[in-house]
């Protein structure tokens, strides 16, 4: 649906939109609120943001877009309840290399080197890798499991395509450790395909 | 010049050319003269190409459910502001 026809339409308060809205945008909202105050608030956060969406969208202006404006409620929504349970979420996905991962010491020589040539694949067009109805199926497998900082980063980075700067304020976490959180979330699909590539599950 | 774990650990910057220019050429320098580090950072752009063009399988959405609840919260609110005066006798869920 175009967005512009889609806000015509919430604003003036036709229900099946705001339905399609909810059904476009609540997934990614709840991975935006499970990064910030964790999965036990997260389902209560995106449903008060849905009330304060539904209140306000009448006065909703097209200065920004509205993935942007939804982005921003739910976020505001999550840093509030994280302030009243004054309690910070640990990233602890940050803490240290996950072993097993790529950049795990065992996988380097002293000197820094590779221990093992990095595996090859037998398919490298992504085109050819889309086709793969079974990776597909185990990427969003793996997405699902990784921890929650880590899927709302790279969900925002490389499949929404915002902005490091945006995904910050989002996020409520510094520019580095976005970095961090998206390049690990990459590197633990790129193994993914690895495995794929050698025997064709997950 | 720079290890391949130092490659490794700023492929993701360096695709996303956020590396400063020193350093971005260090990685290149780097990446010339190791087959295995040009293969890594290779699959790491496949695996960002991929992900840019992944059909996300969300857990089914129940939107009718969450239709549901949010215009109870609206209801429950307007008749919160509708009657001030009485004590609210109705509680729900
Ligand atoms: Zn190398």
């Amino acid at each position: 649906m175009d967005e512009n026809v889609l806000i015509t339409l919430l604003i003036a308060g036709d229900d099946k939109a705001f339905r399609y809205l909810i059904s476009q945008y609540q997934a990614l909202m709840l991975s935006i609120a499970r990064a910030i105050v964790g999965d036990v608030f997260a389902d209560e956060i995106v449903q008060e943001s849905w009330v304060s969406v539904y209140k306000n969208i009448a006065g909703f202006e097209k200065r920004a877009s509205l993935k942007t404006w939804l982005l921003t409620i739910v976020s505001n929504q999550a840093k509030a309840r994280l302030r009243k349970e004054s309690r910070m979420v640990s990233l602890d996905q940050l803490d240290g290399e996950i072993p097993g991962s790529y950049l795990d010491n065992t996988n380097f020589k002293g000197n820094g080197h590779w221990q093992h040539p990095v595996t090859s694949w037998s398919i490298e067009s992504p085109e050819a890798l889309l086709e793969e109805k079974q990776l597909q199926i185990c990427i969003n497998k793996t997405l699902n499991q990784l921890p929650p900082a880590q899927k709302a980063a790279f969900i925002l980075r490389d499949i929404e395509q915002q902005s490091f700067e945006d995904i910050c304020s989002i996020l409520n976490v510094s520019a580095s450790n976005v970095r961090v959180l998206v390049h690990r979330a990459r590197l633990t699909l790129m193994q993914v395909i690895d495995r794929y590539q050698e025997t064709g599950s997950c | 010049m720079l290890s391949c774990k130092q490659v490794a650990s700023l492929a993701s910057q360096y695709l996303d050319k956020d590396t400063s220019t020193p350093l971005n050429w260090q990685i290149r320098l780097h990446l010339l003269m190791c087959a295995n580090c040009r293969r890594f950072v290779r699959h790491l752009k496949i695996t960002r190409t991929l992900a840019k063009n992944i059909e996300l399988t969300d857990n089914a959405i129940d939107t009718e459910t969450i239709w549901k609840h949010l215009q109870e919260k609206i209801q429950q609110e307007k008749s919160k502001n509708e009657n001030n005066h009485s004590p609210e006798n109705k509680s729900q869920e």
